[in-house]
């Protein structure tokens, strides 16, 4: 992997064209976003607010209407061939090619950069051993549980050792103990790789649980707040929670009503 | 063969009791009505006896099983190739499709006698022939089938692939191929009984080998017991061939059981 890279959003904006109607939609407003090296940012927001539209421009699979992304310098879209092998997805449903085995589907990004074999299957069977599924190796994806697949869909995104790591509602459709503990071991490994990592979620505990930093989305991306989660003791975390759903529920509400900068 | 393939192919020897019956029902049935049907003022020849057919097939020469054979495999490769690419071209180009979509479904709705008709007008070379009748039958089958399929492939795989920056090659051979293998072996399976019934025609009207130049013979002959024969012939392929891939289908979409 290449060094850990800072992410530069400005003025961002994102329309679509309703292919039916004709009519424009705003995806995505104006948004500025600063994420530093290695940081670990959750983006909040309800559902429709832009989130995954910002996930896929993030990734690169859209082109920004106006205004910029910049990784490192570079833009997703633009440059895209050049985040190969330094960024890696984690999505809402795992994704897994089902006629590939659990090995198979974690080797899938390195076969793509051009690792040797020898060296994918040793990679692909490390991490499947560090993420628990050391004995499902073979196992093709219809063959484990939701938590299981997520687990290899965790384990394929890592084990290109990421530099950016985005995550699009990656535990939302778990129960709340394996949501958690693959929470946990996302953390850890995000940490680990000193990778720059996005987590998308419209679950507060999951943002709180995980993020540096907060960052809460209105409608059509609108930054309304903007939170250092470590600025705050974690006995306050019931109040910052609370402070959140009140934002989100006024929506057009200044962000100053949560405090962004403490301390 | 693997006795599982024997047994898609009913010819393993487990064939169920009602198919055994039937079959010995028709047999008898057919037997009775060659022994009466002088009787009932049909010639002798236009229902051989069971024994005749026999003495026929054992007369057939199986180097016009393997031409015929080899006609349909060759120009089914052919048209898999053509009918991939072509698919994988369109699906890469929506203008491209739009000035072939119309085309092809042309060529589809040009019955098989009319290709066989222009062949013939068209070309010298019997094999040219033959290939282009076939080619021109299949080719578009693999084709809209590979597209659709391609199209089916689900947004959620196809946006994983790309977050990971493949290059189009590799889109291609890690996700399209295999997503769309299931949809490729029936085309095949599809493909095959309509290449096997095309070619015998083709071969009928123009060839001098092959199952279909043989079944001419016999007619010129008033020969019923050998239509028989090569009838029979080309059936029993079909079930082989069928079951060749029924098995290739399993080994390679193992994954879904």
């Amino acid at each position: 992997m290449s060094g850990p890279l800072p992410i530069e959003v400005r003025k961002l904006r994102k329309v679509f064209r309703q292919t039916t109607s004709g009519q424009s939609v705003v995806a995505i407003e104006e948004l500025d976003l600063r994420i530093a090296p290695r940081e670990v940012v959750a983006i909040v927001g309800q559902t429709g607010c832009g989130k995954s539209t910002f996930f896929d421009l993030m990734i690169g699979l859209e082109r920004p209407t106006s205004g910029s992304i910049a990784i490192g310098g570079k833009t997703p879209y633009g440059d895209f061939d050049h985040f190969r092998g330094q960024m890696a997805t984690v999505f809402q449903q795992d994704r897994l090619l089902p006629w590939r085995s659990a090995r198979d589907n974690v080797k899938l990004p390195l076969e793509l950069i051009g690792v040797h074999e020898d060296e994918q299957r040793e990679r692909a069977m490390s991490w499947l051993e560090r993420l628990g599924l050391g004995g499902f190796t073979n196992a093709y994806p219809h063959e484990l549980s939701g938590g299981m697949r997520q687990r290899v869909a965790i384990a394929r995104a890592f084990v290109l050792q990421p530099a950016i790591l985005l995550a699009d509602e990656a535990f939302g459709h778990l129960d709340e103990v394996t949501a958690a503990e693959l929470r946990e071991t996302f953390l850890a490994l995000a940490r680990e790789c000193g990778s720059t990592a996005i987590l998308i979620t419209h679950q507060l505990e999951e943002a709180i649980g995980v993020g540096d930093r907060i960052v809460v989305f209105g409608k059509s991306a609108k930054l309304l707040a903007d939170i250092h989660v470590a600025r705050w003791d974690k006995g306050e975390y019931a109040i910052l929670r609370e402070a959140i759903q009140a934002t989100l529920q006024c929506n057009e509400q200044d962000s100053r009503l949560i405090p962004s900068e403490r301390g | 063969m693997h006795p599982e393939g024997l047994r898609e192919a009913g010819l393993d020897g487990t064939l169920s009791r009602q198919t055994v019956l039937s079959l010995l029902i028709f047999a008898v049935a057919w037997e009775v009505m060659s022994h009466f049907a002088p009787a009932l003022g049909i010639p002798a020849f236009a229902i051989p006896s069971l024994v005749r057919i026999g003495q026929s097939l054992m007369t057939i020469a199986p180097v016009d099983v393997i031409v015929t054979l080899a006609r349909v495999i060759g120009a089914l490769l052919l048209s898999f190739v053509l009918g991939l690419a072509l698919a994988i071209a369109m699906y890469r180009s929506p203008t491209l499709e739009s000035y072939l979509h119309p085309m092809i479904r042309l060529f589809m709705a040009v019955p098989v006698v009319s290709w066989i008709l222009f062949a013939v007008l068209w070309f010298r070379g019997v094999e040219f022939r033959i290939a282009f009748v076939l080619v021109a039958v299949c080719g578009p089958v693999f084709l809209v089938d590979s597209l659709d399929a391609m199209r089916g492939v689900s947004r959620e795989l196809r946006g994983m692939m790309r977050s990971f920056r493949p290059t189009t090659l590799q889109y291609f051979t890690k996700l399209m191929l295999p997503a769309i293998l299931p949809s490729l072996i029936t085309s095949w399976k599809i493909n095959l009984s309509l290449a096997i019934r095309v070619v015998t025609i083709a071969e009928l009207v123009g060839a001098v080998t092959g199952i279909g130049h043989q079944l001419a013979v016999a007619q010129e002959l008033f020969s019923v017991a050998d239509v028989f024969a090569w009838t029979l012939v080309l059936v029993v392929l079909l079930f082989l061939l069928e079951a060749v891939i029924a098995r290739v289908e399993r080994r390679m979409l193992r994954w879904r059981t």
